[in-house]
C-alpha cells in the first residue's frame, strides 16, 4: 500500500507517494489557487503515471493521504474569509482593534489603520460578566442576546465567534450562547474562544477565535469538497491535514479547530525537517527553506521543532501552539535597489512569479538574486529546472548593470554584491532566530532545502560560523514526504492559575487527567487505534514576569505529595536554562497546564541506502566569477555515489535544485545520497 | 584620512550595525524583569563612538535617542584616558546627557585592539529610583531632588570586577531592589552582546574598513535626509504648542518653534519658548535635543536609518532658562511625554506648509495614574499604573489617524496588556472599556478615537492616587485645517459625594472602596479640511460608531 503526500505550494502542488518498502515517487503539478482540489487531483494524475498506474488504482492502493493546503492561510492573506458576527461582554467590544495598544513600525505615523477582520458593527456587547474567580457578577441576559442574535440574522453573517471575558475559568455563558445561535442560525459556522483557546488573556482569546471563525467556513468548503472528489475517484482511506502545530489532524477537527491550520503549509517543511534530523542522525538542525518570494527558518533540537504560542499571521494573533517558524521576506525573486543615500538593499520588494527575474523573460527589468546568480554563472541558463526553462543572460546582465552604473562599480562587482547582502539577511534572520532563544547556531547544522537555498547556504552558514550543511536529496519537495512521518496530535490546553505555594496537588492532579481525557476522546473520534503517548507541561513565570515559560514535566511523579514542588524545581531550572539565570528565592507562577496527545501512525518505512559504485565524474565545467572567473566542474546530484566526496569550488546541480561549493568546502555523499557539507571556516 | 570602501561593503555593514542593536534589544526583551520593560518596552539600544556620535539604535523608544549621544559625550569626558575592557559605565543625570531620572543608561566600551572603537548602549526606564514618590513621577517636585537618585557619570565594573560599595549605594536608594538588580544586569548583559558582535564585526572587516564603512553609513544617511529636505520650499516656519499647565502656578505653558529652511539645512530656533516653571514639565536639554530628533524622524522617511548622519542637517538653538532648557536643579521627569510631546508638536506644525504630504495630525497626550493599596484578597501592598484608555494617532495624508494608536512620543509602542489578568493580579473591576465615540478631531482624515474606561476600586480599605501628565485643556493639534482632538476628560465618581473633575498632575488623591475612575481620553487630530471628508467615509464613521450621528 502507499501513503501520499501533498503539498500544496504558491506555485507548485508536491506530490509523493512512499511504498511500503520505502521507495519514494514524486510529481509536480500547478497550483490552482481558486480551487487548490483540482490541481491536487491533477498531481494525483502525474503521480499514478509517474508509477505506471492509473488514478483509481493508485488511491485503491492508498492507505492514507497527509496534505498541507494554504487555503486558510491565504483567506487571512487575501482577506477573503467568511463574513464574521462576534458576541462579546458588553462593554467591551474594541479588545480586538485596541491591540493592547501596539503599533508596529514605530517610525511610520503615515499609515492607514489596519482593516478590521469584524467590523465594528458586527461586534456586538452582550449583557453578561463573569469574575476573574469565576463567580458570575451579572446573569447572561437573554433578551440583550436575542437583540444581538436577531442583528447577526439580519447582517447575514455567514460565522459566528464567541467570545466573554473569563470564560477561560467559567464557561456556562458561553456555553448557553452557542447553544442559542445554533438555535438561532442553523448552518452558520458557530465557535467559541472555550473551545477554540481555554487561557487566561482575551486578546489572545479573542482574536485567535474570530480568526477561527472567519477562516472556518472557506477551510470547510475546501476540505468537504476534496474528500468528495478523492471518494469519486476511489479512495476510501482517512485523509489527514497538517496543522501549524506538525501534527496532524482529521478533517472534521481541521475544521473545528481552523486557526489551527494556518501554518499548514510551513509545517508541512517543518515536519520534514524532524524527520530529516532522524535519517541524518543529527537531533539539532536549522531549517532553511528559501523560495523565491520569502525564507522560512526555524530550529529543531534534539529532533524536536521548536514550538511557539505567539505567532502573528497578517497582523492576527492565533495564540494556538505552533510550529515556531520566522518567515523573512526576502528570497530567489528579491528586487536590488539603492536608496537616496546610495546604499545597495535587496527585498522586501519582490518580482513575484510575475514578471519575476529579468532572466525569466516575462517582462521583468529589475534585478533580482537570480538575476545575480546567472551573471554569476552559478546558474546555468540551458539547464534550469531540468532544462524546462532557459534563462536570458542577456536580460540578467542589463538588469543587474543598472545597479552597478547607479553605485559607478563593476557589473560582476555589483552581482557579487546582491548576492552578498542577501547572505547577510539571510545569516542574521537566523541569528535572531536562534539567539532569541538563548540557542547559539553554531553547534546546529543548517538543513537546506526549497529551490533557492543551495546557492546561499554555505555561504551564510560560513557567516555564522556554522560548519556543517546538509542538503536533502528530495530538497524541493521535502515538505510533502516529511508530512507523511507525521503523527495524530491534539494539543489541550486550560488556565489553571496560582503560584507554587498556594497551589492544591489534587486539584492540578485532576485537571491534567481531564485534559488526558479529552486528548484520548478526541483521538478516539479520529479512529485511532495504534499507541498513544501524553506529554504533560506546564507555562510559568516569575510573580513579575509576562513571558511564561514552557516547562515540561514528563519525568515528574504525578501522584507525589510535592507535586507542585517539583513542577517549582522544573521551572528555575528551565529558566535557567533558557536565560542564564534563575530566581530560586521567588515564587513560580503556573498559568496554563497543557496535555499533548499524540496518536502514533505506523512508521514510514525508510527508503534504502543507494548502490555503492564508482564516483561520478563531473558531467562538465562551466565559468562561474568567485572574486574573479574560474572554470570549476558541475556534477550532477543524482549520479553521485555513497561516500563520494566533491571539493569545493564546485557546483552539484538537479532538476530542482544547485549547490554551490566554494574553495574549502567539502561535500560528502551520505549513503542515502544526501549532501553532507563541512563548509569552510570564514577566511 | 579615511579609506575608500566599497559601495557594497558599506551596505553589508549597515545590515549588520541594524542586526546588532535589534539583538541587543530582544535580549533586554527576555531577560528583563520589570513590568515597564518586558512588556511596556520602555528601552532602547545603540552603539556611538568615541565622540559620542549615533551610529545606529533599534526601534524601541524613539524620545531616548537623540539623548545618547550627549549621555555618551558626558562618559567619555569625565573618565578620559582610563577607560579599559570590561569597564561598564552608568548615568542618568538630565543635566549630564540623560532624559529624566528613570532612564538609567549602561555604556560598555568597544576596544580595536588597545583604542577605544565605539559605545555599546543600553538606556532604560526603571519602574522605580527612589525619590519621593514611587514610580518616580511626582507632581508635587519643585526640585530634581525630590525626583529621585542622581547618577553622574559613574564606573560600576573596572576592568571586569563589578565595584561593590558603588553598586549597593544605588540599589540601597530605589524601591524594589530586587527588580532593579534583574533589571540592571539585563542591561549590561544587553550592552555586552553589542559589545561581542562589534568586536567580531571589526575582526572580519579589519578596523580600517570598518571604521570606513562607518563614515560612509553616517553620510549616507545624511544624503538621504537631505534629498528629502531639500524639496522642500525655502522659508521661515513658525508654529506653537500648548501645555495645559506645570501643576503649580503656570498655565498655557507656551513652546514656540521658529524654522528657518534653507537648502537641505533646518535651523530649528526654540528660544523663544515659556520661561522654565516650578513643576516638573520642564525638559532637560538633551531631552530637547531628542524631541527635535523625533519630530524630524516623524518627517523622513520611516526606514532611513536613525543615526548621527541623519540628523546632520537639523541646527538647534536653545536658550537657558526657558521650559525647554531650566537651570540645574529643576525637575524635569514628565519631559519625556510633556513637554517633550509640545516640542514636536510645535516643529511638525510649523513644517507642515513646507511638507504637508509627510506631516501628520497630533497624536493624544499622556495621563497617568498610579494607584496604591492593599489587596483584600492576600492582605499584601499593591502599586498599579493606568496604561488602558490610550488616546487616539492623528491623521495623515496616508489616512485616518489609528484607534488607541497611544501618545506622540511613544507612537504606538506601549503595551497595556490583559484585563482578564489584571483582574486576576489586583483588586480592580474593568467594567467597560471601549472607544471614545466623537474624540478624533474632524478632517479630510478624521483623527483616530482615545479610550473610555470605567474603573472600579474594589479594596476595603481606601488607596491613593498620584496623576502625571496634560492635555485635558488642550487636545491633539488638527493640521492643515484639520481639527483637534477632543481632550481628556478624567473624573471620580464616589458614592455620596460629588463627581470630582481629576487633574493632570496631583498627589495624594483618596479613593474609597467602590469609587470608579472614568478615564475619557483624547482623540488623535484630524488632516485636511473637513469639507474634503469622503461622504462614504462619513457614513462609515457613523456605521462604526466612532461619530455618534
Amino acid at each position: 500500500m502507499y501513503r501520499i503526500g501533498i503539498d500544496v505550494g504558491g506555485t507548485f502542488t508536491d506530490m509523493v507517494a512512499v511504498d511500503g518498502a520505502g521507495r519514494v515517487t514524486i510529481a509536480k503539478a500547478a497550483s490552482t489557487p481558486e480551487d487548490q482540489s483540482l490541481g491536487v487531483m491533477d498531481g494525483l494524475e502525474r503521480l499514478a503515471a509517474a508509477l505506471s498506474l492509473d488514478r483509481a488504482t493508485l488511491l485503491a492502493e492508498t492507505a492514507i493521504i497527509v496534505h498541507g493546503t494554504t487555503v486558510a492561510t491565504n483567506a487571512l492573506l487575501e482577506h477573503k474569509g467568511a463574513k464574521v458576527g462576534l458576541l462579546t461582554t458588553e462593554g467591551h467590544r474594541d479588545i480586538i482593534e485596541m491591540r493592547e495598544g501596539l503599533k508596529d513600525d514605530r517610525y511610520n505615523l503615515r499609515q492607514p489603520p489596519p482593516v478590521q477582520l469584524v467590523p465594528r458593527q458586527r461586534r456586538l456587547g452582550v449583557r453578561e460578566r463573569m469574575r476573574a474567580d469565576g463567580r458570575t457578577e451579572i446573569p447572561l441576559d437573554r433578551a440583550s442576546l436575542d437583540s444581538a442574535l436577531a442583528a447577526l440574522a439580519r447582517d447575514g453573517v455567514e460565522a459566528v465567534a464567541i467570545c466573554y471575558l473569563h470564560a477561560w475559568c467559567n464557561v456556562e455563558h458561553e456555553r448557553e450562547t452557542m447553544a442559542a445561535v445554533r438555535a438561532a442560525l442553523p448552518g452558520v459556522y458557530v465557535c467559541r474562544s472555550s473551545e477554540v483557546l481555554p487561557q487566561i488573556k482575551e486578546y489572545d482569546r479573542i482574536c485567535t477565535t474570530v480568526v477561527n471563525a472567519y477562516v472556518g467556513p472557506v477551510l470547510e468548503r475546501y476540505l468537504t469538497r476534496l474528500a468528495t472528489r478523492l471518494t469519486d475517484a476511489g479512495f476510501s482511506g482517512p485523509v489527514l491535514i497538517i496543522q501549524s502545530h506538525g501534527g496532524v489532524s482529521t478533517i472534521p477537527e481541521a475544521v473545528r479547530l481552523s486557526a489551527g491550520s494556518v501554518l499548514s503549509g510551513p509545517a508541512g517543511g517543518v515536519a520534514g525537517s524532524q524527520y530529516a534530523a532522524r535519517i541524518v542522525g543529527h537531533g539539532d538542525l536549522i531549517p532553511f527553506d528559501m523560495g523565491g518570494t520569502s525564507t522560512d527558518i526555524s530550529l529543531v533540537v534534539g529532533g524536536e521543532a521548536a514550538i511557539a504560542s505567539d505567532r502573528r499571521l497578517a497582523g492576527q494573533r492565533v495564540a494556538l501552539q505552533s510550529m515556531d517558524i520566522a518567515s523573512i521576506g526576502a528570497g530567489g525573486g528579491s528586487i536590488a535597489r539603492i536608496d537616496a543615500g546610495g546604499v545597495l538593499h535587496v527585498g522586501p520588494e519582490s518580482a513575484g512569479a510575475r514578471p519575476g527575474p529579468a532572466c525569466y523573460g516575462r517582462g521583468g527589468t529589475e534585478p533580482t538574486v537570480t538575476d545575480a546568480n546567472l551573471v554569476l554563472g552559478f546558474l546555468d541558463a540551458e539547464s534550469f529546472l531540468g532544462g524546462q526553462a532557459r534563462l536570458d543572460r542577456a536580460a540578467a546582465e542589463a538588469a543587474v548593470d543598472s545597479t552597478a552604473s547607479a553605485l559607478a562599480i563593476d557589473r560582476m562587482v555589483a552581482a557579487e554584491g546582491i548576492h552578498r547582502i542577501i547572505n547577510t539577511r539571510m545569516a542574521e534572520g537566523i541569528r535572531l532566530v536562534s539567539v532569541r532563544r538563548g540557542v547559539d547556531p553554531r553547534r546546529f547544522a543548517i538543513l537546506s532545502f526549497g529551490g533557492a537555498a543551495g546557492l546561499h547556504v554555505t555561504d551564510v552558514a560560513r557567516q555564522l560560523d556554522v560548519r556543517r550543511v546538509i542538503v536533502p536529496r528530495l530538497a524541493a519537495v521535502l515538505s510533502a514526504w516529511g508530512m507523511l512521518a507525521s503523527d495524530l496530535r491534539c494539543e489541550i490546553a486550560r488556565t489553571h492559575i496560582g503560584d507554587a505555594s498556594s497551589l492544591d496537588p489534587d486539584a492540578l492532579r485532576a485537571a491534567y487527567r481531564d485534559m488526558e481525557a479529552e486528548g484520548r476522546a478526541r483521538l478516539a473520534e479520529a479512529a485511532h487505534g495504534g499507541p498513544i503517548h501524553v506529554r504533560r507541561s506546564a507555562d510559568m513565570r516569575y510573580g513579575e514576569q509576562i513571558f511564561e515559560v514552557n516547562v515540561p514535566l514528563d519525568g515528574l511523579d504525578f501522584e507525589s505529595p510535592d507535586l507542585v514542588q517539583q513542577m517549582a524545581v522544573a521551572f528555575h531550572a528551565r529558566h535557567e536554562a533558557l536565560y542564564t539565570y534563575a530566581l530560586r528565592d521567588q515564587e513560580a507562577v503556573l498559568v496554563n497546564a497543557r496535555v499533548t496527545a499524540v496518536g502514533e501512525l505506523p512508521s514510514l518505512p525508510q527508503e534504502g541506502n543507494l548502490a555503492s559504485g564508482r564516483p561520478a565524474a563531473p558531467r562538465g565545467h562551466r565559468r562561474i566569477y568567485l572574486g574573479g572567473w574560474r572554470d570549476v566542474p558541475i556534477y550532477a546530484f543524482g549520479e553521485l555515489a555513497p561516500g563520494q566526496a566533491i571539493d569545493g569550488p564546485a557546483v552539484v546541480e538537479s532538476g530542482t535544485t544547485t549547490v554551490l561549493l566554494r574553495a574549502g568546502d567539502r561535500a560528502t555523499t551520505t549513503p542515502v545520497g544526501w549532501l553532507d557539507i563541512d563548509v569552510a571556516a570564514l577566511r | 584620512m579615511s579609506i575608500a570602501v566599497d559601495p557594497i561593503t558599506v551596505s553589508v555593514i549597515q545590515h549588520r550595525l541594524r542586526a546588532i542593536v535589534e539583538e541587543m534589544g530582544e535580549a533586554m526583551l527576555r531577560t528583563s524583569y520589570s513590568q515597564i520593560l518586558n512588556s511596556s518596552r520602555d528601552f532602547s539600544t545603540a552603539l556611538c563612538d568615541p565622540e559620542g556620535r549615533l551610529i545606529a539604535q533599534a526601534e524601541h523608544v524613539p524620545i531616548h535617542v537623540g539623548a545618547l549621544p550627549f549621555a555618551a559625550r558626558a562618559v567619555h569626558d569625565f573618565f578620559k584616558g582610563t577607560i579599559q575592557p570590561g569597564d561598564v559605565y552608568l548615568l542618568n543625570d538630565p543635566y549630564r546627557g540623560g532624559n529624566h531620572l528613570p532612564d538609567l543608561t549602561a555604556f560598555v566600551p568597544v576596544f580595536d585592539g588597545d583604542r577605544l572603537a565605539f559605545w555599546s548602549i543600553n538606556r532604560s526606564h526603571q519602574s522605580d529610583i527612589g525619590g519621593a514618590t514611587h514610580g518616580a513621577y511626582n507632581a508635587s517636585a519643585t526640585e530634581i531632588f525630590q525626583e529621585g537618585l542622581r547618577v553622574p557619570p559613574l564606573k560600576l565594573y573596572d576592568r571586569g570586577v563589578r565595584r561593590e560599595d558603588v553598586y549597593e549605594m544605588i540599589v540601597l536608594n530605589v524601591r524594589h531592589p530586587r527588580d532593579f538588580r534583574g533589571d540592571l544586569a539585563a542591561m549590561i548583559g544587553s550592552a555586552r552582546i553589542g559589545e561581542r558582535r562589534l568586536t567580531q564585526l571589526l575582526q572580519e572587516f579589519g578596523s580600517e574598513t570598518a571604521h570606513a564603512a562607518v563614515e560612509a553609513v553616517l553620510d549616507g544617511a545624511e544624503r538621504q535626509v537631505r534629498a528629502i529636505i531639500s524639496e522642500w520650499k525655502d522659508g521661515v516656519y513658525e508654529g506653537e504648542a500648548f501645555l495645559d499647565d506645570d501643576g503649580h502656578k503656570f498655565t498655557d505653558i507656551h513652546i514656540r518653534a521658529r524654522i528657518t529652511k534653507r537648502g537641505s539645512d533646518l535651523e530649528v530656533d526654540l528660544t523663544d519658548s515659556h520661561p522654565q516653571v516650578v513643576g516638573f514639565i520642564n525638559s532637560s536639554f538633551a531631552n530637547t535635543h531628542s524631541a527635535v530628533v523625533v519630530a524630524l524622524a516623524y518627517l523622513i522617511d520611516p526606514d532611513t536609518p536613525k543615526n548621527d548622519g541623519a540628523f546632520r542637517p537639523l541646527h538647534v538653538k536653545l536658550k537657558e532658562g526657558t521650559v525647554v532648557w531650566p537651570r540645574p536643579g529643576a525637575p524635569v521627569t514628565l519631559c519625556t511625554n510633556h513637554c517633550g510631546q509640545e516640542i514636536i508638536e510645535a516643529i511638525i506644525r510649523a513644517l507642515a506648509p513646507a511638507c504637508p504630504e509627510r506631516a501628520m495630525a497630533g497624536w493624544g497626550r499622556r495621563f497617568r495614574i498610579a494607584v496604591q493599596g492593599v489587596d483584600p484578597r492576600t492582605s499584601r501592598p499593591f502599586i498599579w499604573h493606568l496604561f488602558q484608555a490610550r488616546p487616539g494617532g492623528g491623521g495623515s495624508s496616508a489616512g485616518d489617524g489609528w484607534p488607541g494608536a497611544g501618545e506622540w512620543q511613544a507612537a504606538g509602542g506601549i503595551k497595556f496588556g490583559s484585563l482578564e489578568v489584571h483582574e486576576v493580579r489586583f483588586p480592580l473591576f474593568f467594567r467597560r472599556h471601549e472607544f471614545r465615540p466623537d474624540s478624533g478631531g474632524d478632517g479630510r482624515y478624521r483623527g483616530g478615537p482615545g479610550g473610555e474606561l470605567e474603573l472600579v476600586i474594589e479594596t476595603t480599605q481606601p488607596a491613593v492616587a498620584n496623576t502625571a501628565g496634560d492635555g485635558v485643556t488642550y487636545g491633539a493639534c488638527g493640521l492643515l485645517g484639520g481639527a483637534d482632538g477632543k481632550p481628556h476628560s478624567y473624573w471620580l465618581e464616589s458614592e455620596g459625594r460629588f463627581d470630582r473633575l481629576l487633574k493632570t498632575k496631583e498627589t495624594g488623591v483618596t479613593l474609597h472602596p467602590g469609587d470608579v475612575i472614568h478615564a475619557h481620553s483624547g482623540g488623535g487630530g484630524g488632516w485636511g479640511a473637513p469639507s474634503e471628508r469622503a461622504t462614504e467615509a462619513r457614513a462609515h464613521d457613523v456605521d462604526v460608531g466612532f461619530v455618534s450621528r
